[in-house]
């Protein structure tokens, strides 16, 4: 116990940096899951097929293959065709694109869930579907979105841990560094798991107040 | 352009749901200051044709004018249209994530761009011609139906229409709350607000409407003074349905003694 004690204070700031680093990777790709996400639900919803068609096709796409190939897609095979990124970019590039389909469905399901009459009372004062959108139907769809965009979020959380792949020093790949060079496996792993967790607990935490702060009035 | 006298003014308006032909060749007008009642069993195109005059439906033929423009739920015109026709809606449709005052504002400071401090002042104005004073900061669910219903008809208000289109407003209320809406949509008819009521309340389109059409399975089949046709109703379909409509236990307990 003593010498995982001392074992840990050794190696907790260099994990603790590949957390910041990790929490970089999960706020960034987040901000792009989040807005890509938004368009590709609101294109899904549109009465145009041009735009929900193609937004139908790219969810698809997304979600069907797993964020670790589409991580190593973006990486190994983006500088093949001209597009040179760097591990951390394209660690952001390919957590957000692949999880933006999640978020797309996520929202969509909210926004379809506010009543009919709405988009009728705000249609009869005279909004334009801009102004509907904004100050009458996401205000409301934001109840129904919340709790899984928190569950969301977490998962992107854990899964920024794949950045380590592309070597993006992140927190999982400085463990797999220090693992490798003092075998003390139990030690590190540990300390990565809870690391995680107690990552987790304050996301959980805000989501919570979010819901508490959109509740129904 | 023409000129034209009325309000509003429905021509040969026609629409189908599917192969279901839901208005048939329908018109009518509404003139200034008038109160007219759409009556008839459900289904028969009442609520459909009131929501052709603000575009929420669309109709494939003939013509639905307001002030002299032309209704076409598909142009840009229409946002104009519907700024100038305001409705009420069976379910009120109030916005819950703002208070009734929230409400009320909406339109003016976001659509016409009134300064906030002068919707507010309007708005209570309004709110006390509801009879609400103390109900501003109030979020619909803490109101009751007929409470959420007169916020609704002072949102409408607010937008200060040139006529407006009730579509049932009182089906949905505990019927001890009915009373409250129908007084308020009293005293705007006495103030000479233009109103076109789609309504199952037969005393109060007596009492209030200047004429009364009764329509069925897409049709006008009967319209005149109000008291005319409900008193003394000439077609068969008509006198049909307001005896079932003012007596419906008749019914009731002739076919379960039979």
């Amino acid at each position: 116990m003593t010498t995982f004690i001392e074992d840990s204070l050794q190696y907790l700031p260099l994990l603790l940096r590949g957390a910041l680093v990790s929490l970089q990777v999960l706020f960034l790709s987040l901000a792009v899951a989040t807005v890509l996400g938004m368009v590709l639900a609101l294109m899904r919803l549109s009465n145009s097929r041009f735009l929900s068609v193609p937004a139908v096709t790219i969810i698809t796409v997304l979600r069907g293959i797993p964020i670790f190939v589409q991580l190593l897609y973006i990486y190994f095979v983006f500088p093949e065709i001209g597009i040179d990124l760097t591990a951390f970019q394209a660690a952001i590039l390919g957590i957000g694109v692949g999880y933006s389909a999640y978020h797309a469905e996520n929202f969509r399901a909210g926004i379809i869930s506010v009543d009919k009459g709405q988009y009728e009372a705000a249609k009869s004062i005279g909004m334009g579907t801009r102004q509907i959108m904004s100050r009458i139907i996401l205000p409301q769809a934001v109840r129904i979105i919340l709790p899984p965009y928190g569950n969301i979020m977490i998962m992107m959380l854990k899964d920024s841990s794949l950045a380590s792949v592309i070597t993006v020093s992140e927190m999982t790949r400085a463990a797999q560094l220090i693992a490798s060079s003092t075998f003390k496996n139990m030690t590190v792993f540990t300390l990565v798991g809870l690391l995680y967790l107690c990552m987790s607990l304050p996301l959980s935490a805000l989501n919570a107040w979010l819901e508490r702060r959109f509740k129904a009035k | 352009m023409r000129e034209s006298k009325a309000m509003i003014e429905a021509k040969n308006v026609s629409k189908h749901f599917g192969t279901l032909q839901v208005l048939k060749s329908m018109s009518f007008n509404v003139e200034r200051g008038e109160v007219v009642c759409l009556i008839g069993p459900s289904g028969s195109g009442k609520s459909t044709m009131l929501r052709c005059i603000n575009g929420l439906e669309t109709y494939e033929k003939g013509t639905v004018t307001v002030d002299g423009k032309l209704v076409d739920a598909n142009a840009k015109s229409i946002l104009a249209i519907r700024t100038e026709v305001g409705m009420v809606f069976q379910r009120f449709n109030l916005f819950p994530h703002m208070t009734a005052l929230e409400n009320i504002i909406e339109g003016p400071t976001r659509v016409k761009r009134v300064p906030r401090q002068e919707a507010v002042e309007e708005a209570h104005s309004l709110l006390k011609k509801v009879g609400l004073t103390d109900k501003a900061s109030s979020y619909p669910s803490q109101l009751s139906g007929g409470q959420q219903q007169r916020v609704a008809i002072a949102r409408s208000l607010a937008m200060k229409p040139k006529a407006i289109l009730f579509d049932e407003p009182t089906s949905a209320l505990d019927p001890e709350t009915v009373g409250e809406v129908l007084g308020v949509m009293q005293s705007l008819a006495n103030e000479g607000m233009t109103m076109l009521i789609v309504t199952h309340e037969m005393g109060f389109a007596a009492e209030v409407a200047s004429r009364v059409l009764f329509l069925d399975r897409g049709e006008i089949l009967e319209q005149g003074p109000a008291k005319e046709v409900l008193s003394q109703p000439q077609n068969p379909r008509t006198q049909d349905f307001l005896r079932r409509v003012l007596h419906p236990v008749e019914g009731v307990s002739s076919s379960a003694f039979q």
